[in-house]
């Protein structure tokens, strides 16, 4: 009994894994594949099954007016995504403060009214906001400019980042502000001399979500932008041509991938180390 | 140091409601200077809000809070010299013991110096010292209670230390032990100290002065033997010591007190307003006695349970379906089944309509009936 229950239960790992990686392990082998390599059927060793080659990942640096040069949408991907995420994070964390330790009236709204207001941003299909973007910047003039991305980011983060800072405030327990202020410091100074240290799990989680929404958003990259800004989803899918260059597609979607999952191991490592325990009691 | 004034404070949770929920009623005390004071009362009665209107983090709904007479009410927690140690320890978990001692310090910019010769002296005074360089968050829950104390005594500035059950997370024999040393520093350095407890026996070995509570109104206020000979209503007689104190229903006859089993002179001193409702005879188990004499004066009933409490022992009489107990010590002998009994007039408290009806040698009772709230209540 106890052999077929581990024997499921690996199995069930196994499909899970082999359903979440192999999708880069094909990304990972067709990277390193030529026009040949990916025709008829797939092949999954180098060397045994097909040639590798560099192909792929040399046409991603555009070296004397060759290939096609994804360097440029990767650093204003960077800009956008992170200016986006930091801004967020600061306006978020504060507001999720406020949200979280004082009262707030707004006629009949009341805090967790305003909580949800926030939230609500995101229930919208991202289509519906694209005109009203659109027609914002247009009259900004910020149309097809890294600033307008990083002002439609923040609308589109904001809300993420509030949200988990509001529920990771609430289970900060009030005493610890209190006791601060009695300690001698003003609501604000025990928010950034006390609450905020404390909160550096939360902000992370908060920031990964940011990052990743942001660095990952291919919508409002596509709609808000033209010719002189392009962003990096923008940009691989745009290899896209009438033939398909799977290889340095492949190659694209690993290195867009490479510093989120490297983000996320620091962040993962930085949650288990448990410094939160013990705050109160 | 300062004496705190308390001026026709109210608070409410709710003020938008049409008719509110008052956590506090209108009340008027006083905290004199360098005193230790009890609140004491059942959970909800309100003490842990008139302790945050004190220290500032709520502001009362009604009335003024007076340091030294000067009007603090709106003047924010950080500028108050209000030291505050709450049930549960808070702790700055990212900081060491030391830092944490540190903090208020640092938050008042006081010289490193400075600040550190302070540390080590409120360390050594908790029993910290060999603790400075750990982690906070790694101290075990006593520890931990010790340094949201440590941080109130760092400041020079302190003018009351405010504790709301503080000794809730700490081991029965080490509670005993923190009590004395709250009392030795209370004297040391002449720190008002106001205490709240649920625990009367935490309240009688603490405090000068302890102020009943019950319901959003004082009580009583008064030394713990006030307390405990005069309480001035029966819910303090009930509250305040162990076995309660015994109340028996009686009738004003014909010049005398009219219970089951017998009748009582009228104590000496006290008059009987005509109009009263209920009359009861309040008197403390250990005052209860037994006797031989068949005197109208002595009631008699059945002993109905013993129970030994190791250093005494506690008998249950009953007269006519009332239960009167006893606090006897634990070498008496117990008659077997019928008991006369016999309550000394000067131990007997009177009670109209569940107030004390004060003799003439009374310093506890007010001068008018009972209201609470009506007027100051000077303590101490």
């Amino acid at each position: 009994m106890k052999t077929i229950y581990l024997a499921l239960k690996y199995l069930a790992i196994l499909l899970w894994t082999s359903f979440v990686a192999l999708p880069f392990l094909w990304a990972l082998t067709t990277s390193f594949k030529t026009a040949n390599g990916v025709t008829g059927g797939a092949t999954y060793i180098p060397w045994l099954q097909y040639k590798p080659s560099l192909e792929g990942w040399k046409v991603l640096v555009r070296t004397g007016g060759q290939g096609i040069d994804i360097v440029g949408p990767y650093i204003s991907s960077a800009i956008v995504t992170l200016s986006a995420s930091f801004l967020s994070l600061a306006l978020g964390t504060l507001a999720a403060y406020g949200l979280s330790r004082f009262s707030y009236r707004l006629g009949f709204l009341k805090n967790s009214d305003i909580t949800f207001f926030f939230i609500s941003q995101r229930i919208m299909p991202p289509i519906v906001l694209a005109i009203p973007f659109f027609l914002m910047l247009q009259f900004l003039g910020l149309l097809d400019t890294i600033p307008g991305l990083i002002l439609v980011y923040i609308a589109l983060l904001l809300p993420i980042a509030t949200w988990v800072m509001v529920d990771f405030f609430n289970n900060i327990p009030r005493q610890v502000d209190e006791m601060a202020m009695i300690d001698g410091c003003n609501p604000i100074g025990a928010f950034v001399r006390v609450i905020l240290p404390n909160s550096l799990p939360g902000i992370a989680v908060a920031g990964l979500f940011c990052i990743i929404f942001g660095w990952n958003d291919f919508f409002f990259a596509f709609t808000l932008t033209f010719t002189k800004t392009q962003l990096l989803p923008v940009a691989v899918v745009a290899l896209n041509s009438s033939v398909t260059p799977w290889w340095s597609l492949s190659a694209s979607a690993l290195v867009s991938v490479a510093p989120l999952v490297i983000i996320a191991f620091f962040v993962e490592r930085f949650l288990s180390s448990g410094k939160m325990a013990g705050a109160i009691r | 140091m300062a004496t705190i004034e308390l001026s026709r404070i109210a608070h409410t949770y709710e003020p938008d409601s049409d008719e509110p929920v008052y956590a506090l009623k209108e009340l008027n005390l006083v905290w004199n200077d360098g005193g230790t004071y009890a609140l004491l009362g059942p959970s909800g009665c309100g003490k842990t809000t008139m302790l945050n209107i004190i220290s500032g983090l709520i502001r009362p709904s009604r009335g003024n809070v007076l340091f030294d007479g000067v009007d603090f009410t709106d003047l924010p927690t950080s500028k108050r010299n209000i030291a505050q140690v709450f049930q549960f320890p808070v702790i700055y978990t990212l900081m060491t013991v030391e830092e944490n001692l540190e903090f208020p310090l640092v938050c008042r910019r006081m010289p490193k110096k400075e600040r550190s010769r302070r540390v080590r002296e409120v360390a050594e005074l908790l029993n910290l010292r060999d603790k400075l360089k750990r982690p906070a968050r790694k101290l075990a829950p006593d520890d931990k209670q010790m340094i949201s104390l440590g941080r109130g005594l760092v400041r020079n500035d302190v003018s009351a230390l405010l504790m709301d059950e503080p000794l809730t997370v700490i081991d029965p024999q080490l509670k005993f032990e923190i009590r004395r040393k709250l009392k030795q520093i209370n004297e040391h350095y002449g720190l008002t100290m106001v205490y709240v407890t649920h625990d009367q026996n935490e309240a009688m070995t603490f405090a000068d002065t302890i102020v009943v509570m019950n319901d959003g109104e004082v009580i009583q206020a008064g030394t713990p033997q006030e307390l405990y000979n005069r309480p001035e209503t029966t819910y303090v007689g009930y509250f305040i010591g162990s076995p309660a104190m015994n109340l028996i229903d009686s009738r004003y006859v014909d010049g005398r007190l009219e219970t089951a089993g017998g009748s009582l002179p009228v104590p000496e001193g006290v008059s009987i307003p005509p109009d009263v409702q209920t009359l009861q005879v309040g008197i403390r188990p250990k005052y209860v006695r037994f006797t031989d004499a068949t005197t109208p004066e002595t009631l008699s009933g059945q002993v109905n349970m013993v129970q030994e409490l190791g250093n005494s022992r506690v008998v249950t009489v009953e007269i006519n379906g009332e239960k009167i107990r006893m606090k006897l010590s634990p070498d008496t002998t117990i008659p077997e089944r019928e008991v006369r009994l016999s309550l000394p007039e000067e131990h007997i408290c009177l009670y109209a309509d569940g107030v004390l009806l004060c003799r003439d040698e009374d310093n506890v009772c007010l001068s008018v009936p009972h209201q609470p709230g009506s007027e100051a209540e000077p303590m101490g």
